[in-house]
């Protein structure tokens, strides 16, 4: 455990505190963590997006119930819930035709994507030429 | 180059609206105009908000796109023509919401940050952290521009009283703030003031932060709160009351395990309230080597930790000394030049005005101009004619008419009022008074964020975004810039724009408006302030602790001697009168003034006549009282010139001119005792009376019939002290300075 500041002696601070502890017979702390790392990766918005167009392309399927609101938001979820289990093969025919045209925009995304990802690699690979042919020491003499 | 603001919601307690609020303030101090264009935003906010939608840039204009959790403006931001900026507020990890629907546009949010990093020129980020992320997200062109606060909105001064009173005992309270979510570890915080309970039984914990009712972490969070002594969820708080439980409390705590930057602990810095926080993400950062940081949750520890800081003054007293320091690092000066490094615009700014020949060039900038009624335009009008002889002089102004609605009833463009060349602008919206009037209650009762203040000042108006955008793209041009009025966003949206060569005639008095912090940079930054009055400089010092320069400096009075008589024949007044010229409004005083002439009358048949003359919506009407309608300037001067004295009934005034013109007709005055301004004028001139009740006003025109000559032979003296030569002189004194400082 660090204590971290300028207006007080870490250490000093630090035993004292610990002094009351053990005086209380409160040695040892049960829970104890280390903060997380602070930098969270980037995500690569090409499969992104494609994992996420799989995801949803089915409208069919539902959403994880939940309610933002307290008191009648219980009884809405449980209406949902009741509309979901009853009237599945209604929602079924009504968002068949939204389904095919999911699945559509979900192929063509990948499509898409996969001809982005070829171009940049082609783009990249004629750059690397093109620096090498400017260089003086990738000039043939 | 307009630099306008793109964020995907714009409502009161929301971080990212108030940052874009206050990006907006740091643009205006360096000199750029732009709107503030949000996918959500209440209704009331129409006038300082556009709809995302309504964006149209031109290909100079840059775009600050304000980027946190996933929003559709990411696409749009993409195909906008015009430069991009994108300004990083961070994404809470989504690994704290596996399973919950805030997981998905948490990831979207991040894939939608490294999709835009192309396509932006710049990217900025509101702490090292922020920057940090944005590199790792593939920006290359990567500034921070730290987040601030502005400390005077802290201030004791500031807390609701009720609140503060209901909060404020001995017993030690330890306060968390933020929304009720699952990274911001409510339960640690919960489980800490269960070991401080076991040190100190009285101890209290206030959880401030909005939390939706059914949200199934904040019930968890509710549920366990039940369960401790002493526990209270306030829920998302107003400005005066978050203040107030921040001035009430001993000590602030976060055990947040994600904070991009972690605004709560620099307003309860601004507080005096000691921080102590877990070391997670940009916390470290933030504070800075201020407050007290951990790196392990041992709650019995840190409960000592707490009582520790809350008991032990020394310890207490250097925390608040090294958080104050730590604010002054992270002040609005400090992210102005953040940004200006940033958007790389300080050369340009820098660049010293060389000096011309030829007459100075001289902007007056004021909310309405020519062929209208009002105090401070008709002072703008004579400080123009006058001055236009010696400068080459532009009057700056709307196409409006009238003060209430603002609706353009000028044609825009160039034109020409007595000689002098004045340049109209559209107002983009009509004002309606009774939604304005509702806010104006609310904000006027207590204190305020920046973001309601600057909502007031939209609502107010006039709304004329091409005539800031012409003050800011003339800037250079012109030598100097007056303006009039601090009140109207003509003046507190365009002074700061060019603060160092502003003249502000702020025709302040006080009223609840003064009291906004907004203000502030009109009253501190400016260059110098022409005050009217020596009540209206006092006033300003008062409420402003640095002002900028003050001179007082007025306007002065000329009339010619009018003629009585001709008056008299012309309106067929054969008895005394009182006489009041000016607009026929409630915040004049007119109704106040009408019930008591109504009440003399009743009681005393002979009393003087009252005779109102200006412009009116409803005719005034009252025993004893006549309505003139607008009158000539030569039947005003008659007519003051015969009167027994002139009424000055409003409470609001910075100066009267009414009560300068009967001075110089050498008439005494009669003013409204609630105005300082008109106390002070006839205290100083020994030449009339102030009233504040029946008594008073019957009394006041007693003395003044008893006394009317010796009155009107000092009236006349002290007119003669307010030459229009001296009034002059200051305006072409500061002038002259600003073209020798170049």
């Amino acid at each position: 455990m660090r204590l971290l500041g300028d207006a007080f002696k870490q250490t000093e601070l630090l035993s004292r505190l610990e002094r009351r502890l053990r005086a209380r017979g409160l040695w040892a702390d049960s829970e104890q963590s280390s903060p997380p790392p602070g930098v969270e990766g980037p995500i690569e918005p090409l499969s992104f997006n494609l994992s996420a167009l799989e995801e949803h392309a089915d409208p069919t399927r539902p959403m994880p119930l939940h309610t933002h609101r307290g008191g009648a938001g219980r009884a809405v979820l449980f209406a949902k819930w009741v509309f979901r289990t009853t009237c599945q093969v209604f929602i079924n025919e009504a968002l068949a035709r939204q389904r095919v045209f999911n699945g559509h925009v979900r192929d063509s995304y990948a499509q898409l994507s996969a001809e982005v990802l070829r171009l940049r690699a082609e783009v990249d690979k004629l750059q690397t030429a093109s620096a090498k042919r400017r260089s003086p020491r990738g000039r043939r003499v | 180059m307009a630099i306008h603001q793109l964020v995907p919601s714009l409502v009161p307690g929301d971080a990212m609206g108030l940052a874009a609020v206050n990006f907006r303030l740091l643009l205006r101090r360096l000199g750029h105009v732009g709107e503030l264009y949000a996918e959500e935003f209440p209704p009331g906010f129409a006038s300082l908000v556009k709809p995302a939608r309504a964006l149209r840039p031109g290909p100079r204009d840059l775009v600050l796109y304000h980027h946190g959790i996933a929003s559709s403006l990411s696409g749009m931001l993409l195909h906008l023509p015009c430069r991009r900026v994108l300004v990083y507020h961070n994404i809470t990890p989504a690994r704290f919401y596996e399973g919950t629907p805030l997981w998905e546009p948490l990831m979207s949010g991040r894939a939608q940050l490294a999709a835009m990093a192309p396509y932006c020129e710049l990217a900025i980020g509101v702490s090292p952290l922020n920057c940090e992320e944005l590199r790792a997200a593939g920006y290359r062109n990567v500034h921070e521009v730290s987040l601030f606060v502005e400390p005077r909105r802290f201030g004791a001064d500031r807390s609701d009283p009720i609140l503060l009173a209901k909060l404020g005992n001995s017993a030690p309270a330890m306060l968390c703030v933020g929304r009720v979510m699952p990274h911001k570890r409510i339960e640690d915080v919960l489980s800490l003031h269960a070991e401080l309970l076991r040190l100190r039984p009285a101890a209290r914990l206030w959880i401030v932060g909005s939390y939706a009712p059914g949200d199934a972490y904040a019930r968890r969070m509710l549920r366990m709160g039940k369960r401790l002594a002493n526990v209270r969820f306030f829920g998302r708080l107003a400005h005066a009351q978050l203040v107030a439980a921040y001035r009430a409390a001993s000590v602030l705590t976060s055990m947040s395990e994600h904070e991009g930057f972690g605004l709560p602990l620099l307003e309860a810095m601004a507080a005096e309230l000691p921080v102590i926080a877990y070391a997670a993400a940009a916390v470290p950062e933030t504070l800075g080597g201020s407050g007290i940081a951990f790196t392990e949750k041992r709650f019995a520890l840190l409960a000592e930790l707490v009582d520790e800081v809350q008991r032990n003054p020394e310890l207490r007293g250097k925390i608040v000394l090294g958080e104050k320091r730590r604010l002054g690092q992270l002040s609005a000066e400090t992210a102005a030049k953040q940004l200006e490094a940033a958007l790389g615009t300080g050369q340009a700014r820098a660049k010293v005005l060389r000096r011309r020949r030829g007459k100075p060039r001289i902007a007056i900038v004021v909310q309405r101009y020519g062929e209208v009624i009002g105090g401070a335009e008709a002072h703008a009008r004579l400080i123009a004619r006058r001055l236009a002889g010696e400068f080459n002089l532009t009057v700056l102004t709307t196409c409006a008419k009238d003060h209430l609605t603002w609706a353009n009833a000028f044609p825009p463009g160039e034109t020409k009022i007595d000689g002098v060349p004045v340049i109209r602008f559209r107002t983009e919206r009509t004002r309606s008074m009774v939604p304005f009037n509702q806010l104006s209650r609310e904000l006027f009762r207590r204190s305020n964020d920046r973001l309601s203040e600057e909502q007031w000042v939209a609502e107010q108006g006039p709304s004329a975004p091409a005539l800031l955008g012409y003050i800011e793209e003339r800037a250079r041009f012109y030598d100097a810039f007056i303006f009039f009025t601090y009140l109207y966003s003509t003046t507190a949206w365009g002074a700061p724009l060019v603060a160092d060569r502003a003249i502000v005639v702020p025709t302040a008095h006080d009223e609840p408006p003064l009291r906004f912090d907004l203000y502030a940079d009109v009253f501190d930054r400016v260059r110098v302030l022409f005050c009217n009055t020596p009540e209206e400089a006092e006033l300003v010092r008062r409420r402003y602790l640095k002002p900028a320069r003050i001179r007082v400096v007025g306007v002065g009075v000329d009339s010619a001697q009018g003629d009585p008589s001709r008056f008299r024949k012309k309106y067929g007044i054969d008895r005394p009168y009182l006489m009041y010229v000016g607009r026929m409004e409630a915040g004049k005083g007119i109704p106040e003034l009408l019930r008591y002439h109504a009440q003399l009358r009743r009681g005393e048949a002979e009393a003087p006549s009252l005779l109102l003359a200006g412009s009116a919506d409803v005719e005034p009407r009252a025993p004893g009282a006549r309505y003139l309608g607008v009158i000539s300037d030569s039947d005003r001067s008659d007519g003051l010139a015969g009167a027994l004295a002139a009424v000055a009934p409003s409470r609001y005034e910075s100066l009267s001119l009414l009560a300068l013109e009967a001075f110089a007709q050498r008439t005494p005055v009669l003013g409204n005792a609630e105005s300082r301004v008109l106390c002070g004028q006839v205290q100083r001139s020994g030449a009339g009376a102030t009233y504040e009740d029946f008594e008073s006003y019957r009394d006041g025109i007693r003395r003044i019939a008893a006394e009317r000559g010796l009155m009107g032979r000092r009236a006349l003296s002290y007119a003669r002290q307010h030459t229009w030569e001296r009034v002059l002189s200051a305006y072409r004194e500061e002038v002259r300075q600003m073209m020798e400082e170049r």
